[in-house]
């Protein structure tokens, strides 16, 4: 209808309105991009549960600082939100290392974790009316607007992230491909997956209190799982996973406002359709193979520069 | 009754050995105190029924398993591969065989310098070759079959050139052709290499014949012998199990020890 073109956002306000949109679309797509990377380790390690819990756990933690601020009286300065998310995320990225795999399986404690989380901070916003819209933004990831501490947590610890990353990256592989086999060639397997837990736990954190737990968990699923999908290196697999990832952070932001969508669900049914598109292009692969025999397997073998 | 027997000593370099060692779990000790001496370019078989305690005693040699008790030796600088009887590689990994082999050569991961040293790739396509992997190297992992995938594995292990190898049954998902083609592999790289091949199975026809010494477990009788291939068939423990039922001629390939 001609009034509904008229009120659809054009281009030109996005650009006008830039200010105020730029913030929350740097934050997207470095969340994006450092947990799209980080989400390869998450896919290989079979971990995409433990991703869902600790960003349930991040935002139950956020929801507590909340209600202890309001209802506790605890004074503003100790009832950070940001604390109080990293805080929960590292006792959950605890609880999901418990040993006793024979009292609760692994299984059993992902879903205790993500079920206190999210039942949690269900609970504890039905407490403080006067925040339930950043409840809701913190678990469903509607928020619209990002701090300028934000900005600074997201971007500066997604850059030690990456550097720290890229500089361990042979060692994190290794120890996440063939943990045995890593062990046995000396490799500090255990300091190398409490160091992946931990920036893990970290990065959710402090992306789930700027963006909300659903992208966060999105970003750290979705894109690495298309990446591995096309991809025939891990180091190509990780570069494809991190560019998806910024992709879907700023790209569903955008496209939140062209459409007028919640940005959490618009960035996570857009990091969704690159694992469609992803498997699509595999089976187009897999169909090309079949049709032609493949030379390449009858070729020189010829290893790929590092992982 | 608890024994732990020993039969001879060669003369050659350990490269893996342990003194009174006890494995188990939780501090708890499952076997008696085992001696053993891993000399350099000795072939070994370990065998013993499923859940005699091979794989433990296996884990702990390797140190992925605490000891409950007693010394491992393994002298600086030998370096120790590893092929697990099912590898642990997520099947949908991104990776091609000659990647997951050139992986094989990562030693020496340090925090500070934890690049990989810059090599030739002629070893990896050497240990591709060794492995019979070179035709499927270019594939992905998952689009291997078992056997390609347990023999990258292999080629992995191989690529490092190590001091000593150790097999949790590696040709357990194999017919008698592709057995007897990995035990050759590991043969060559043995009089190759002088590398030491110590292979775990409950087949007890596999290699055993082939085997300077050989090993046997028992967690039922608590009775663990070591020494000649003969001498281990003939020790009184052996036989309480087997009796003379046991034919390790090459080819024979129906000796499961269940």
């Amino acid at each position: 209808m001609p009034t509904e073109a008229l009120d659809a956002p054009t281009f030109q306000q996005l650009i006008d309105a830039w200010d105020l949109f730029r913030d929350p679309i740097i934050v997207s797509a470095c969340a994006g991009g450092v947990l799209g990377y980080l989400g390869v380790f998450v896919v290989l390690r079979r971990m995409v549960f433990a991703a869902m819990a600790l960003a349930q756990a991040a935002g139950c933690g956020v929801a507590l600082a909340f209600f202890l601020e309001i209802h506790a009286g605890l004074p503003k300065g100790l009832a950070n939100p940001r604390a109080w998310s990293l805080g929960l995320t590292l006792l959950a990225t605890l609880a999901l290392q418990w040993p006793g795999k024979k009292v609760i399986t692994r299984e059993g404690l992902l879903a205790l974790v993500y079920l206190v989380g999210g039942g949690g901070a269900l609970l504890i916003g039905t407490r403080i009316s006067q925040e339930a819209h950043d409840i809701q933004a913190i678990l469903f990831g509607t928020a619209v607007v990002v701090s300028e501490t934000d900005v600074h947590l997201v971007l500066g610890f997604g850059a030690l992230i990456m550097v720290w990353q890229l500089w361990w990256q042979r060692g994190f592989l290794f120890a996440s491909l063939d943990h045995e086999c890593a062990q046995v060639r000396g490799l500090p397997v255990a300091l190398l997956d409490a160091a992946l837990l931990l920036m893990f736990a970290v990065y959710v954190s402090l992306a789930t209190r700027a963006l909300g737990a659903l992208p966060v968990f999105a970003f750290s699923v979705l894109p690495a799982m298309a990446a591995v999908a096309v991809c025939s290196s891990p180091r190509l697999a990780f570069a494809v996973a991190a560019t998806l990832g910024v992709v879907a952070g700023a790209g569903g932001y955008v496209m939140a406002f062209f459409y007028q969508f919640p940005v959490g669900a618009s960035q996570t049914i857009l990091a969704a359709a690159f694992v469609v598109v992803a498997l699509a292009v595999r089976g187009v692969m897999f169909v090309v193979q079949q049709v032609l025999p493949a030379t390449s397997t009858e070729a020189q073998p010829q290893p790929a520069q590092g992982p | 009754m608890a024994t732990s027997e020993v039969v001879s000593v060669g003369a050659r370099p350990v490269v893996l050995g342990a003194r009174r060692l006890v494995v188990g779990y939780h501090g708890k000790g499952i076997l008696p105190p085992i001696d053993l001496e891993i000399r350099r370019g000795e072939n070994w078989v370990v065998v013993g029924r499923n859940g005699s305690g091979k794989s433990t005693l296996l884990k702990t040699l390797l140190r992925l398993l605490p000891p409950v008790d007693g010394e491992l030796i393994r002298p600086s600088g030998v370096e120790v591969s590893y092929v697990a009887q099912r590898h642990h590689v997520e099947p949908t990994v991104p990776m091609r065989g000659v990647d997951l082999v050139a992986m094989g050569r990562d030693q020496d991961w340090s925090f500070l310098n934890p690049f990989r040293t810059p090599d030739s790739y002629a070893d990896v396509l050497e240990a591709l070759r060794r492995a019979g992997c070179e035709s499927f190297a270019m594939k992905r992992f998952d689009a291997m079959s078992g056997g390609q995938q347990q023999k990258i594995m292999l080629a992995q292990a191989i690529v490092s050139k190590p001091d000593v190898m150790i097999l949790d049954e590696p040709t357990a998902a194999m017919d008698v052709v592709a057995e007897r083609a990995t035990l050759d592999v590991l043969g060559q790289l043995r009089q190759d290499l002088d590398t030491a091949v110590m292979l775990v199975t409950h087949r007890v026809s596999t290699g055993l014949r082939q085997a300077d010494r050989a090993c046997y477990v028992d967690l039922e009788t608590q009775s663990i012998v070591i020494g000649a291939p003969d001498d281990v068939l003939r020790s009184p423990s052996f036989q309480r199990q087997f009796g003379d039922h046991v034919n390790c001629d090459p080819g024979h390939e129906d000796h499961h020890a269940h």
